[in-house]
C-alpha cells in the first residue's frame, strides 16, 4: 500500500463538483422502509413503554425518530464521500473494530451473560456492528489486491479465514452467536463474489456446519435454543415462550392482520417486541399481506443493492456494494427466519425496523456507502448516453 | 494514470465476478424470500385460527363476579347471616411511580383513614414493579368512602377501590354451630354455610375481558364479554332465633352454676316435623370473627410460650371451638334412653301399664357370673313399684327386667328402627357414627349382659342428635321424623318456597303406646314427690321427660369419674310440640352439688321451657294451688280507708300489718306494683306515721325458701322469686340472692331469690 497519511484524509472526491446523482430507488426504499420501521417501533414498543413506570408511552418513538433522522443525514453524509476513502480506511477500520472486540470483553456492559455493549452517555453501542462493515470494506480491498490469485488457497481462502477467525474469534468470546454467523456469511458472499474457487466453499461451509453443531450442542443455552426451535410448545412457559409469543402473533394476524397499531400480544406478551420480534408485531398488525409487502421492499432494495453492485465501474466498489446488499440481506432473512422459528432462535435484529440507535446509523451509512457508489454509476450511465 | 484515476478500485468486475453476482441476487433477494413468504403464508393463513385461538386463549382473563350469597334468615325472618357491599383498597405502586406520585402522602392518608401502619404501606409501594398491593380488605362502605375523597382531593391514580362483599352475622355467636361461617372469598366453610354453598352462592356470574401480560387492561383493544350469573338463594332455616337465644343462655347459666368441665349442648326440635328451632353447643364462637378464642381459651394460650406448642394448642382450641356437641360427639345416653326400652315393651304389648315391677337393689341376667348381678343405683332397691313409677324413679333392676322381656332381637331391630343406627341425614356435616355392639354379640342368647346394659342406656353411644329424634318419635304419636334445618328458599317474588314435603317420617310406634309413654313421662316431671325429673316443672305447663346421668364407660376403667348429666323433656305433654334435650358433659364436683341429671339438666331445661314455650304461642295454664303460690303483685292501697284496704290486701292472698294511727292508708311497704311471695306481710301507715331507717339484708342463702321470707319480713323486707312450681317445703333452699347479705336498702325492699330444690334422696344416678 502506498497510500499516505494526507491521502488517508483526502476528501478531495466528495468536493468535485457535478457528481452523479445517487440511485433514486434505492434511497427511496431505504427511506420507505425506515419510515416504515420507525412507524412500527411507536406501535410496537407503546405498550411496553406505558407499561414502565419510568417511561413515557412514546420513549422508545422519540428516541427512534431522533436517530433516524440523524440517521439519515449519516446516509446523505456518506453518500458524498467517495468510495476510494473507504477503501483507504478499510484497514484501519478492521484494527478499530478488533480493539473494540478486545476492549468490549473487558469494559462492555454486561447483559444476559454476555458483553456485547458499549454505554456511553446513555447510548449504547455494539462493537460488532462495526465489525460487520469493517469485514466487508478489509475483504473488499483483500479481494481488489489479490485479483487473480483468488482461485488458489492462500490468496483466495486463508487471508479472508483469518480475518474471520480473528473476529469471530472475539465474538465467540462475548459471546455473540448471530454476530458470528452475519460476518461468516457475509465473508462467505464477499469469497463467492470475489471468484474463490468453489471446492473450498464445499470445504468451508462443512467446516463452518460442524462447528456450529458444536457450539449448539455444546453450549447449554445453545442447546436449549435447539429444543425450543425444535418444538417450542413442548416448554412454552420457558424456553420456548418466546418463539410460542411469537408464532401468537404472527398467526394471530391472518390475511389482513389486526390493524396498525392494535397488536394484543405486543401488551407484555410477546418479549422483544420493539427489538428482535419487531416483525411479529409487524406481521399481527397488518397481516400476510402487510408483512409480504414489507418483505417485498427489503427484497426490492436487496436486489437494488447487487444491481448497483453489478454496475459499479469499479471492482472495490462492486465488492463494498454486494457485500453491504449481502449483510442486509442476510440480516433481514435470518431475523424473519428467526421469528418465524424457521431457524433456532439468536439475537438478530430487523434493519430499519428493530429499535436501537447505533445499530440504524450504521445500517443508514452502509446505505449512504451504496448511494455513494450509485452516484458513480449514474455518473457512468450518464456519460454512456452522451 | 487517468487509468488509475478512473478506476479507483481496479478494474471493473469480471464476468465470473458478475455471474456470481447474479447468483447471489437470486439467493438472496428471491430464493430466501421466496421461502420466508411462505413460511408467513403457513403461520398467517394456515395455522390462523390455531394461532389466533391459542393467543386469545391466554390473553383472556376470567373475573368472577361476587354477587352477592343468599341470606340467611331464621323461621320467623330474622336475618342470621347476611352479605353486604364492602369495598377493598389497595395501591399499584407501579402507577404511582409512572404518574409520579407521592407514596409519602398516601402512605400517610391511608394509613389515617384506614389504620393500617404507614411504614407498610410504605414498604409496599416501594415495589414499583407491582399493580396490586391490598392495603385493607374488605373495608365498609363508610370508610372506602373516605378512602375515595382522599384519593379524589389528591386525584391520586395509585389508590385503587375495588368493590367486594362481606359476610355478616348479626347475632354474633347465636347459633355460631349452626350458622357455620365463611372463609377468604365468601365461600362457606361450616355449618348451614357450607351445606347450602351452592344454593347460598348460586352460579357465580363472571366477565371474560382482554388483558396484558401483567393481568391489567389491554391498551386500545378492548373485549369484555360478561357471563351470567345465577343469583344466590336466600335460605330460610328452621331454627326460631328466640328459642335460639333462651337455649343458649340457660345453657350458658347451667354450665357457670354447675362448673361444667367440658362444654354442653342443647338440642330444640319440633317433636311433629323435625325441624330443628334450636342447636346449641358451648363453647361457641363468633362467625363474624370465627378463629378468635373465647376468653378462657385465649388465656390458657397465653400462658403458652413456645410458638409451635401455642399453635398447636391455638389449633386444638379451635377445634374444640367450633365442634357441635349436638351432632359430633357420641356419648352413652344413660337414662334418658330407657323411655326407648319402655317404648319397645309398651308397642310388643309386653308390659302392662298398671303392672308391677320389684327392686331389691340388684339383678343378675344370663351371662352375669355367679353372684354378680347388676346393682340399681339405688342399692337398697326401690322395691314394688308400678310401671309408672319405675320411670319416676329411673329405676334400673326394673328396666332391665323389661329389656330382658323384649329380648336381644327385638331391642337390636328397635334399635335399628329408631334410627340410632344410623346418622340422622341432617343437614349439618360433621355427624358422627353411633357404636353399639355388633348383632352376633349383642343377640347371644347365651350372654344377656349387653342388653341388660343398654336397657338402661349403657354400653352403647350415640349423638345427641339421634336421641332426641328417637324419643320424639316416642312422644309425637310414633312417626320418626327426619330432624332438618332448612324450611325452604325464597324466591324472586320474596314467597318462601318449602322444602317441608322431601323431609318423610316413618311410623315406629302405635298412637296408643306413645300416648302411654306421654303420660308415664308427664309423672317423672309433675310429681313432685316420686319424680326424678321434678325440677323441670314449670307451672302451668304440662311437661314430660326423662333424667339422664351416665358415667362415662371408657374413662371408668382408668378410674377416673366423670359424669355427662342430661334431661329431655317435651311439652306440652298431652299434645307434643316440642322437645328439648340438654346435655352437660362433666359437672365439677368442687359445687357441692349432687351430680346428676335431675339436678343440673333437668333444671335447665325447666327454665328453658319457661322462657321459649310463651315464645311459640303456648301460654301457662296454673292450677288454682300453683296461683296461691305463686308471687303476687302489691295494690295500692294508698289513700283507701283502713277496712277497705285491708280488705283489697287479703283478697290479693297477702296478710297486713298496720302501725301508726288514723283513718287513712298515708303510706304501705311495699310499694304497690311490686311482686313479693305470696302471703306476704304488707305493712300499712296510717296517718302520718314513718317508714322506718335503712335495713341490712340478712343472709339468706342456704335457707328454705319459707325461712327466707320469714328472715326478710322479720327486716321489713320482701322477697321475690320466679315460680318454680314446687311446693316451697324444706327441701327448697335459696341459692342466691340478688342483694347480697349486709347490703343497706330501704324498708320494703324486695329482694329477689334463686332456689333450688335439693332432695337428693329421690334422683337416680342413672
Amino acid at each position: 500500500m502506498e497510500y499516505s497519511e494526507n491521502r488517508l484524509l483526502d476528501l478531495s472526491y466528495a468536493h468535485r463538483p457535478k457528481k452523479g446523482k445517487v440511485d433514486t430507488p434505492f434511497a427511496v426504499l431505504t427511506l420507505l422502509l425506515l419510515a416504515i420501521g420507525v412507524m412500527m417501533v411507536l406501535s410496537a414498543s407503546f405498550a411496553r413503554a406505558y407499561y414502565d413506570p419510568d417511561k413515557k408511552a412514546t420513549y422508545y418513538f422519540t428516541r427512534q425518530l431522533c436517530f433516524a433522522l440523524s440517521g439519515c443525514g449519516i446516509m446523505y453524509l456518506a453518500s458524498l464521500i467517495p468510495i476510494s476513502f473507504f477503501r483507504r480506511w478499510a484497514f484501519p477500520s478492521l484494527a478499530c473494530a478488533l480493539a473494540l472486540l478486545l476492549l468490549v470483553l473487558v469494559a462492555g456492559t454486561e447483559a444476559n451473560g454476555a458483553k456485547r455493549w458499549f454505554s456511553i452517555a446513555g447510548v449504547s453501542f455494539q462493537p460488532s456492528e462495526i465489525a460487520k462493515l469493517a469485514v466487508i470494506l478489509f475483504d473488499a480491498q483483500l479481494i481488489c489486491k489479490y485479483k487473480g490469485k483468488m482461485h488458489s488457497f492462500a490468496y483466495g481462502v486463508f487471508p479472508f479465514a483469518l480475518v474471520a477467525v480473528l473476529v469471530v474469534g472475539l465474538l465467540i468470546l462475548e459471546p455473540h452467536l448471530s454476530a458470528s454467523i452475519i460476518i461468516l456469511g457475509v465473508t462467505a458472499a464477499l469469497m463467492f463474489m470475489g471468484g474463490t474457487s468453489l471446492k473450498w466453499f464445499v470445504v468451508l461451509g462443512s467446516v463452518a456446519v460442524a462447528a456450529l453443531a458444536i457450539m449448539a450442542f455444546g453450549m447449554d443455552y445453545s442447546s436449549d435454543r435447539i429444543s425450543a426451535w425444535l418444538d417450542p410448545f413442548a416448554d412454552s412457559s420457558d424456553t420456548g415462550y418466546q418463539i410460542v409469543q411469537s408464532l401468537y402473533s404472527i398467526g394471530s394476524g391472518g390475511l389482513s392482520g389486526l390493524g396498525l397499531g392494535q397488536s394484543r400480544q405486543k401488551n407484555l406478551y410477546l418479549p422483544e417486541e420493539h427489538n428482535d420480534f419487531i416483525f411479529a408485531v409487524v406481521c399481527e398488525e397488518l397481516g400476510f399481506i402487510g408483512a409480504c409487502a414489507i418483505l417485498v421492499l427489503f427484497a426490492l432494495l436487496i436486489l437494488r443493492g447487487f444491481w448497483l453492485a453489478m454496475h459499479c465501474r469499479d471492482r472495490y466498489s462492486f465488492l463494498v456494494c454486494g457485500g453491504i446488499s449481502s449483510l442486509l440481506a442476510i440480516q433481514v432473512i435470518l431475523n424473519v427466519a428467526v421469528v418465524t422459528n424457521l431457524v433456532p432462535c439468536t439475537g438478530i435484529s430487523l434493519p430499519f425496523f428493530s429499535y436501537g440507535g447505533t445499530a440504524l446509523w450504521l445500517q443508514l451509512g452502509e446505505m449512504g456507502i451504496i448511494l455513494s457508489a450509485s452516484r458513480r454509476v449514474n455518473e457512468k450511465i450518464n456519460k454512456g448516453s452522451k | 494514470m487517468a487509468h488509475n484515476k478512473v478506476n479507483k478500485g481496479g478494474r471493473p468486475p469480471d464476468k465470473k465476478m458478475l455471474s456470481r453476482t447474479l447468483i447471489l441476487m437470486l439467493v438472496c433477494g428471491l430464493a430466501a424470500f421466496s421461502v420466508l413468504i411462505g413460511r408467513l403464508f403457513y403461520l398467517q393463513i394456515i395455522k390462523h385460527s390455531e394461532y389466533e385461538a391459542l393467543a386469545i386463549e391466554q390473553q383472556l382473563r376470567e373475573t368472577v363476579l361476587d354477587n352477592g350469597r343468599g341470606t340467611i334468615y331464621d323461621r320467623n325472618m330474622n336475618i342470621l347471616a347476611i352479605s353486604a357491599d364492602v369495598e377493598t383498597i389497595y395501591i399499584s405502586p407501579a402507577e404511582i411511580a409512572m404518574h409520579g406520585e407521592d407514596a409519602n402522602l398516601i402512605a400517610e392518608g391511608l394509613s389515617e383513614i384506614l389504620g393500617v401502619s404507614r411504614e407498610k404501606i410504605l414498604e409496599m409501594s416501594e415495589d414499583t414493579s407491582s399493580w396490586y398491593k391490598t392495603v385493607a380488605r374488605r373495608v365498609e362502605a363508610d370508610v372506602a368512602e373516605k378512602v375515595r375523597e382522599f384519593k379524589n382531593e389528591y386525584s391520586l391514580k395509585g389508590i385503587k377501590i375495588e368493590a367486594d362483599t362481606k359476610r355478616y352475622y348479626p347475632y354474633g355467636s347465636l347459633a355460631s354451630h349452626v350458622i357455620g361461617y365463611t372463609g377468604y372469598e365468601n365461600i362457606g366453610l361450616s355449618g348451614m354455610e357450607l351445606s347450602l354453598d351452592n344454593a347460598l352462592s348460586g352460579e357465580k356470574g363472571r366477565v371474560v375481558k382482554i388483558k396484558n401480560a401483567y393481568g391489567t387492561d389491554m391498551l386500545y383493544t378492548k373485549f369484555e364479554e360478561y357471563i351470567a350469573r345465577e343469583e344466590g338463594r336466600d335460605a330460610v332455616l328452621t331454627i326460631d332465633s328466640s328459642i335460639q337465644y333462651y337455649l343458649e343462655k340457660h345453657l350458658k347459666q347451667a354450665i357457670a352454676d354447675y362448673d361444667i368441665q367440658n362444654g354442653a349442648a342443647a338440642i330444640a326440635m319440633d317433636v311433629n316435623t323435625g325441624e330443628i328451632l334450636g342447636m346449641a353447643s358451648m363453647g361457641n364462637f363468633d362467625p363474624n370473627n370465627y378463629q378468635l378464642l373465647g376468653e378462657k381459651d385465649q388465656q390458657l394460650l397465653d400462658e403458652v410460650s413456645n410458638e409451635e406448642e401455642k399453635e398447636n394448642l391455638r389449633a386444638t382450641l379451635q377445634q374444640k371451638m367450633w365442634r357441635n356437641k349436638a351432632i359430633s360427639d357420641t356419648y352413652e345416653p344413660g337414662s334418658t334412653f330407657k323411655i326407648i326400652t319402655l317404648a319397645m315393651a309398651l308397642e310388643e304389648g309386653l308390659v302392662g301399664e298398671n303392672e308391677h315391677f320389684y327392686c331389691g337393689g340388684r339383678i343378675s341376667v344370663i351371662g352375669d357370673a355367679a353372684g354378680k348381678g347388676r346393682k340399681c343405683w339405688k342399692t337398697t332397691g326401690h322395691g314394688d313399684q308400678t310401671l309408672t313409677q319405675c320411670m319416676q324413679h329411673s329405676c334400673n333392676v326394673a328396666l332391665i327386667q323389661i329389656g330382658q322381656r323384649v329380648g336381644a332381637d327385638k331391642f337390636y331391630d328397635y334399635v335399628e328402627a329408631f334410627g340410632l343406627f344410623d346418622e340422622s341425614g341432617i343437614e349439618l356435616g360433621g355427624e358422627a357414627d353411633s357404636l353399639w355392639w355388633n348383632e352376633e354379640i349383642f343377640c347371644d342368647e347365651n350372654n344377656l349382659t349387653q342388653l341388660a346394659a343398654a336397657s338402661f342406656g349403657q354400653t352403647f353411644t350415640i349423638t345427641p342428635l339421634q336421641l332426641i329424634r328417637a324419643v320424639s318419635a316416642c312422644v309425637n304419636g310414633g312417626k320418626l321424623v327426619q330432624p332438618h334445618f332448612v324450611k325452604g328458599f325464597v324466591d324472586d317474588s320474596g314467597k318462601i318456597i318449602s322444602t317441608d314435603e322431601q323431609f318423610v317420617s316413618k311410623k315406629v310406634l302405635s298412637e296408643s303406646t306413645s300416648e302411654s309413654i306421654r303420660e308415664i313421662l308427664e309423672q317423672v316431671v309433675c310429681d313432685t314427690k316420686e319424680g326424678t325429673g321434678k325440677n323441670a316443672y314449670v307451672a302451668g305447663y304440662r311437661i314430660g321427660g326423662k333424667t339422664g346421668t351416665s358415667t362415662k364407660t371408657v374413662l371408668e376403667a382408668d378410674g377416673t369419674k366423670e359424669y355427662i348429666v342430661s334431661f329431655i323433656g317435651f311439652a306440652p305433654a298431652d299434645e307434643p310440640e316440642i322437645c328439648i334435650l340438654v346435655l352437660l358433659d362433666n359437672p365439677s364436683s368442687k359445687t357441692g352439688l349432687y351430680i346428676s341429671g335431675g339436678n343440673m339438666a333437668a333444671p335447665t331445661v325447666g327454665k328453658m321451657f319457661a322462657d321459649i314455650l310463651p315464645c311459640m304461642g303456648i301460654m301457662p295454664v296454673y292450677t288454682e294451688e300453683e296461683k296461691e303460690l305463686m308471687d303476687k303483685v302489691v295494690p295500692d292501697v294508698v289513700g283507701l280507708s283502713l277496712g277497705e284496704a285491708e280488705k283489697i290486701i287479703k283478697e290479693t292472698g297477702f296478710s297486713c300489718e298496720v302501725r301508726g294511727e288514723g283513718e287513712y292508708i298515708s303510706d304501705m311497704l311495699p310499694s304497690p306494683g311490686n311482686a313479693v311471695a305470696s302471703k306476704s306481710q304488707i305493712l300499712l301507715y296510717l296517718g302520718d306515721s314513718k317508714q322506718g331507717n335503712d335495713r341490712e339484708v340478712p343472709s339468706l342463702i342456704g335457707l328454705s325458701y319459707a325461712e327466707a321470707v320469714a328472715k326478710l319480713a322479720y327486716n321489713d323486707l320482701y322477697a321475690s322469686t320466679d315460680f318454680c312450681g314446687l311446693p316451697y317445703d324444706e327441701t327448697i333452699l335459696v341459692s342466691e340472692q340478688e342483694v347480697i347479705q349486709g347490703t343497706m336498702v330501704k324498708a320494703g325492699e324486695v329482694i329477689e331469690l334463686e332456689l333450688i330444690d335439693v332432695d337428693t334422696a329421690i334422683y337416680g344416678l342413672y
